[in-house]
């Protein structure tokens, strides 16, 4: 499933460490999301939209 | 601090504080088995393990992951870790019972293993169905 993480992370200039303390997980863990290695859970993916202001699917491609 | 920050830095410690236990029972069993090096030993060796968790903590964030268990993906690969770990010594135990059934013996201590290990699969899988 392909995601905008990284596209809506750098708009806004921050880094994988701050947007990760930002929604409570490793930066390992946002760099995974952003390379398509690891689907989040729910939780963490709506933790994501919300934090930049989408939606889940905004931010997540449930087609691709 | 938050409830949820003090049960984050409080979880930091189930870690080493649980690699100690098991020293200081590895340091008992010595004693009580008149083995004082086995159960030195043993006690150096786990608080050598707790204590390099603890310190490679801030260097490592899958160490730390593992130690505060606030990571997701972190607790997930643990989960696999485990589900691995778990499914490897439990071919080894049967292996090994069938092993010993074959060299005319009663198949102990593998048997007891082999049967701890499907009563416990089948309460974990009916304490996972009743909560989900």
């Amino acid at each position: 499933m392909k995601n905008v993480v990284k596209e809506l992370r750098s708009s806004q200039g921050l880094s994988q460490a701050t947007l990760a303390i930002s929604v409570g997980v490793s930066r390992q863990t946002i760099n995974s999301i952003e390379s398509g290695r690891y689907l989040p859970s729910l939780p963490l993916a709506i933790a994501l939209a919300r934090f930049f202001g989408a939606t889940v699917e905004e931010v997540f491609d449930v087609d691709a | 601090m938050s409830t949820h920050e003090s049960t984050v830095r409080n979880r930091k410690w189930v870690t080493p504080v649980t690699a100690l236990a098991i020293g200081l029972g590895y340091l008992v069993a010595g004693l009580l088995g008149d083995n004082l090096e086995f159960g030195v030993f043993g006690l150096v060796l786990m608080v050598a393990v707790g204590g390099a968790f603890w310190l490679v903590r801030t260097r490592s964030e899958t160490v730390a992951g593992l130690l505060d268990r606030r990571d997701e993906r972190i607790n997930a690969i643990d989960a696999s870790a485990s589900l691995f770990a778990g499914m490897t010594t439990l071919a080894v135990v049967l292996g090994a019972f069938m092993v010993e059934i074959a060299r005319g013996q009663d198949g102990m201590p593998y048997a007891a293993l082999g049967a701890v290990a499907g009563v416990a699969y089948v309460a974990a899988l009916v304490w996972g169905r009743l909560r989900r």
